[in-house]
């Protein structure tokens, strides 16, 4: 029976739900936790040597699993103490999409099924992923005992997709993270991300459901708190491998905001690409031709910088002046007493391991020269080291040149890419947008929409026909199902 | 009309012979007087590449329909008949030396075209000929003759519809002499001996890079306008540092003439670079020659793609290979394990205990030990996961030392872990599980076993060097690390010493294939601050002294050669025009926002660097116009000055 039921909820009837049922809202999770808790007990009696609670008993220095599931814990937790909202209805709309892309995948392929249900045996990196599932499981259980009422018919529906979306899920061994972003109001959204999505691709669906205009500009900001530096995530990053290098207590927070810099570069190029001290204009044309000679190339020329900055010396509170170069091959400083030729430079550090962030307030932090500052560190590293490299200048666009050099440095043509792909979105946004004032609906649920309309034309068809046509419909949207569903229910009715 | 005698010296008949003298008149054409030539000699042979050379004008007669009067020939000219296609000897970038007959007659530019198509090298355009240095003769040198490979067999027709076969030029498909010659074109050279390298000039400065570029022959001219003779060496060279459309499986000898210039750039101190983009550079050539040795089957395996079939079938493996992260799981799930006793030693606790042996176990991507190994059944004492964490090797093989040193990221910063390996074999297991584990691959990977085989082979070049000292002889395992850097490099560390440096940087590379490490090799190169700067000493137009002028692919600098700093960048994007006044030997430019620059040329011709200038813009046409016939007017137009056009 399960089978039958392809099913996705997309924004619009989401949207319709929550209308009508806002204030059974309360119910309906008591509905939830009751086929949650069934959920996870049946997963628990099938593997029991795997269940989330026995998880996790070595010392281990750095377990990924375990972070993603303090991770998730903790975001649920915070928001419920801090007795916010947990926006539950988005996260379901997440789960039941991810079902339906799911249930895509799993029916093209015979052997990728196969291989999804060998992988469930054993072995480290299933157990993991496993344990991820449950965790979610778990999470909902949680928020759902705050919030806790009596079970109620209209609910079970949407229970039910959840638990097959979830089941979706642990078959195709995909790690998620249920996520908090914070937004500029103060204001926070609760979403959940698989471990494939790159930034831009969570970007893009917080920008959907937001509604708040599209805009190269919208980043993803990693701030951490202990450290008082912060970092825009890179469009084409990974989201959960760089949100599984924070701790358990992690004070770190993900923003949503617009920030000009993330693309002043390209905006601008003459501002970062020429190696100048004075900001200028450029004709449009004359900054595309400059954009297409660094990156349209083989091979993306670092752009020369160089000049006097202040070093925070290790474990001390003092600063010092050096000269420092950027080439591609990492950070140099040029030794007292010789000339700037490069077989003298002293390598500082090389880019692979490290990321540059924005160091706030540290004139009164680490008695820095100005606010200007830099940060080289190890993702990983959380904590006050000597690992991490401080870094100041003299003004904010020396600052601004360095941090934008040293991402092209480590990044080369892949930002340029970004960028470009970037304002695609944006421009396509504003296409859309002509069309219509309302959300954009996903592509699927839009292009099955005719068939379903067909289906309802068929209505004085045979049996047979309307088997065909069900079977057909499988990987049609939750619109075009649940209207099938009760076109045949009400058929049923008048027989 | 009157007649008078013409007399035309027959270049195959031997000097000695004495001029051959025809009655002509003015009005007669140049092939008339050709014709009649060719009776008179009463020699039956093909003409077809001869021509008449007027040795006063230093100017080849090539319009047949021209008539003597219109080119103004009077009965005091002294003309020679002669082919246009003469040998040459030609010095390539990998320093081999080829005598092959070029064109004479047609502008160099041409003549460069021909040759490149005779070796099979994509976008001539990049390329051009220069006077070679003058070699300092020594009498023990003499002795010493340098092999030249013969190519001057090869018929003109055939270079002029080239045809792959077995993936080389047809021409060099037909013995296997000429086939033992294009793998010497298109396979690297072995890493020169260090005595090679020392003994070779090495500009000093600024002015000494710049003088090399006084040595670039006329693109618009001809040879023999040059002072070109027969036999005469020149070398062949990469010239225009914007190289169009790399594609690996065309360019097989493009690629490797390409290396070859810019590995003795990097190992002459041509371009400058930092120790640590030195000791990368030395980890890649060491790399290429390694895996050049091993895959000597790079030519067929490249006309095997030409092969449709095979081509598809390699597209398959592709298509397999990207959507099998189904198989990969499975790899992964019966994933091989390293279990041993290995002993650990932590630099940063302020402990006094030295190492300590623990049973290790590897699996997936960390590291776990144990008490004994009796014990490894249960919880670990620790547990350390490697993703993204940094290794780094401490061998001795004279001290039986087997150290791996681990940086291991965590939120409270790096923790570092020494690994203490009892052999060699141990050594290369568990190195090679940490090197791939830092990537974030277990010891399933594909790569796991070759990663053992590098580590293996950078081991045997240690002992070697650390062995019997002095044989530079470069078998395929030992090579001596001094020829894979500069000589600045040899006075300040031992070969000995220099061996763990490359093998650092090794690592990063030891897993790319040939095409793969070249290309890097490239990359790198092109990345150097100074590279694709040709300099030429100029003096500025009410300046006093002399300055350097820098001619990049895409920008022009002035470099003060007191401080030795860039004062001033010009782009070409913003350049509105350029003249070059030849009676006073003058350079002026026009840039946008009325800036005006004008300078002489002191160390090179102006054509020179008017040629330099004009040729980078006409690089920069070649993405707009996607075609693949090269605009030969354009670039005329472009670099020619008025004497072209």
């Amino acid at each position: 029976i399960i089978n039958n039921h392809y099913e996705e909820i997309d924004a619009p009837s989401a949207e319709e739900d929550s209308d009508k049922e806002d204030q059974d809202l309360d119910k309906m999770f008591g509905a939830w936790l009751g086929e949650l808790d069934k959920l996870t007990q049946s997963l628990d009696d099938g593997r029991p040597e795997q269940s989330p609670q026995q998880k996790a008993p070595l010392r281990q220095e750095t377990n990924m699993a375990n972070f993603s599931y303090r991770f998730s814990i903790y975001n649920i937790n915070e928001a419920l103490n801090q007795g916010e909202n947990v926006d539950l209805d988005a996260l379901m709309a997440d789960l039941c999409s991810i079902e339906q892309e799911l249930s895509t995948i799993n029916t093209k392929p015979n052997s990728a099924g196969g291989m999804a249900r060998l992988g469930l045996t054993d072995t480290k990196v299933h157990t993991h992923t496993h344990a991820c599932t449950q965790i979610s499981v778990y999470n909902f259980c949680c928020c759902c005992h705050c919030v806790c009422v009596q079970e109620e018919q209209a609910a079970k529906l949407k229970a039910e997709n959840i638990r097959v979306a979830l089941e979706k899920i642990k078959e195709a061994q995909v790690k998620k993270l249920v996520i908090r972003v914070h937004l500029s109001d103060e204001s926070s959204k609760t979403m959940m991300v698989d471990e494939r999505q790159t930034v831009r691709q969570v970007l893009d669906s917080l920008l959907e459901k937001s509604h708040c205009g599209y805009s190269p500009d919208w980043s993803l900001v990693e701030t951490i708190n202990e450290l008082q530096m912060e970092r825009i995530f890179e469009d084409h990053e990974n989201l959960v491998e760089n949100l599984l290098n924070w701790t358990r207590d992690s004070q770190n927070r993900l923003m949503f905001t617009e920030r000009i810099e993330k693309y002043a570069l390209f905006k601008n190029p003459q501002n970062y690409l020429l190696g100048r001290k004075e900001t200028c204009e450029m004709a449009e044309r004359n900054k595309e031709a400059l954009l297409e000679e660094c990156f349209g190339g083989s091979s993306v020329s670092v752009p020369e910088m160089e000049g006097v900055l202040w070093l925070k010396e290790d474990g001390k509170k003092s600063w010092k002046k050096r000269y420092f170069l950027l080439r591609a091959s990492g950070i140099y400083y040029v030794p007292k007493g010789k000339a700037k030729a490069s077989r003298d430079l002293v390598c500082f550090l090389q880019l692979d391991h490290v990321n540059v962030y924005h160091g706030q307030d540290y004139k009164s932090k680490y008695k820095a020269p100005t606010d200007y500052c830099m940060v080289l560190k190890h993702p990983q590293i959380q904590k006050k080291s000597q690992y991490i490299k401080y870094l100041c200048c003299d003004d904010v666009r020396t600052l601004q040149q360095w941090i934008n050099s040293i991402r092209i440095a480590k990044y080369g043509k892949q930002l340029y890419i970004n960028f470009q792909e970037a304002m695609r979105r944006t421009e396509a946004a504003y296409d859309w947008s002509s069309l219509s004032s309302s959300s954009i609906k996903s592509g699927s649920s839009s292009s099955s929409l005719p068939e379903s309309q067909s289906n309802h034309s068929s209505q004085s068809d045979s049996g047979v026909s309307e088997m065909t046509s069900a079977g057909h419909t499988r990987s049609q949207s939750v619109v075009s199902s649940i209207f099938s569903d009760a076109w045949r229910r009400g058929t049923q009715g008048e027989v | 009309m009157a007649a008078w005698d013409l007399s035309v010296t027959v270049e195959d008949l031997g000097p000695d012979t004495p001029p051959v003298t025809l009655s002509v008149t003015s009005d007669l054409h140049v092939g008339g007087v050709i014709l009649k030539l060719v009776e008179k000699t009463q020699i039956k042979r093909d003409w077809s590449d001869h021509a008449l050379w007027w040795e006063q004008k230093q100017r080849w007669l090539l319009r047949t329909a021209w008539t003597l009067e219109k080119y103004g020939i009077h009965a005091d000219a002294r003309l020679v008949f002669m082919p246009q296609h003469k040998p040459l000897k030609l010095g390539l970038p990998n320093g081999i030396t080829l005598r092959l007959r070029a064109c004479f007659s047609n502008p160099v530019f041409q003549t460069v075209i021909g040759i490149c198509r005779m070796l099979n090298i994509r976008h001539p355009e990049e390329l051009s000929l220069l006077r070679p240095l003058e070699e300092k003769k020594k009498k023990k040198d003499k002795d010493s003759t340098v092999e030249i490979y013969d190519l001057t067999e090869v018929p003109l027709s055939s270079v002029s519809r080239p045809c792959l076969y077995n993936g080389m030029p047809a021409h060099f498909a037909d013995s296997p002499q000429m086939e033992a010659i294009y793998k010497m074109l298109s396979v690297t050279q072995p890493p020169p001996a260090p005595e090679v390298i020392a003994k070779q000039y090495r500009p000093a400065s600024v002015v000494d890079k710049a003088h090399i570029n006084g040595r670039w022959l006329d693109s618009s001219r001809c040879l023999m306008q040059q002072g070109i003779q027969e036999n005469d060496k020149l070398w062949l060279r990469f010239k225009y540092f914007a190289f169009y459309d790399i594609e690996p499986k065309y360019d097989v000898v493009r690629l490797t003439q390409l290396y070859e210039q810019a590995r003795w750039a990097i190992l002459l101190e041509d371009i400058d670079c930092t120790e640590e983009e030195m000791m990368l550079f030395g980890a890649l050539q060491y790399h290429i020659s390694k895996v050049s040795q091993s895959e000597p089957q790079l030519l067929s395996s490249s006309a095997a793609m030409d092969d449709l079939e095979s081509a598809l079938q390699s597209l398959e493996v592709k298509m397999e290979g990207e959507s099998s992260s189904a198989s990969e799981m499975l790899e992964n799930m019966t994933a091989p394990e390293l279990n041993d006793y290995l002993k650990i030693f932590r630099p940063k606790r302020l402990t006094l205990k030295g190492y300590k042996q623990y049973w290790f176990k590897f699996q997936d991507t960390s590291i776990s030990y144990f008490k004994s190994k009796e014990e490894s059944i249960g919880e670990p004492i620790q547990q350390i996961n490697l993703k993204g964490c940094e290794v780094a090797p401490d061998v001795n093989m004279a001290a039986q030392k087997f150290l791996i040193r681990l940086l291991i990221p965590a939120p409270e910063g790096m923790n570092e872990v020494y690994l203490r390996c009892e052999n060699e074999q141990q050594y290369a297991q568990w190195m090679a599980a940490c090197r791939l584990a830092s990537k974030g691959k277990s010891l399933a990977d594909s790569s796991y076993q070759s990663e053992i085989q590098s580590i293996h082979s950078f081991l045997a070049m240690q002992k070697t060097n650390s062995g019997s000292h002095g044989n530079a002889a470069a078998s395929d395992e030992s090579i001596n690390t001094h020829s894979l850097v500069s000589p600045r490099y040899h006075k300040k560390y031992k070969a000995k010493q220099l061996t763990p440096r490359i093998l650092d940087a090794y690592q990063n590379v030891a897993q790319f294939s040939l095409t793969e490490a070249v290309m890097r090799f490239l990359q790198i190169w092109q990345a150097l601050p100074d590279f694709g700067l040709s300099y030429v000493v100029v003096r500025f137009k009410g300046s006093r002294k002399d300055e350097v002028l820098g001619i990049a692919p895409n920008r022009l600098i002035r470099i003060d050669l007191g401080v030795g700093d860039v004062v001033k960048t010009w782009r070409y994007n913003n350049m509105k025009q350029w003249n070059v006044n030849w009676d006073i030997k003058q350079m002026a430019i026009e840039f946008e926002g009325n800036v005006n620059i004008a300078f002489s040329c002191v160390t090179a011709d102006c054509k020179i660097v008017h040629e330099f200038i004009g040729g980078y813009i006409f690089m920069s046409t070649r993405s707009r116009e996607k075609s693949d016939t090269l605009n030969e007017e354009l670039f005329h137009k472009l670099t020619g000055g008025h004497e072209a056009l």
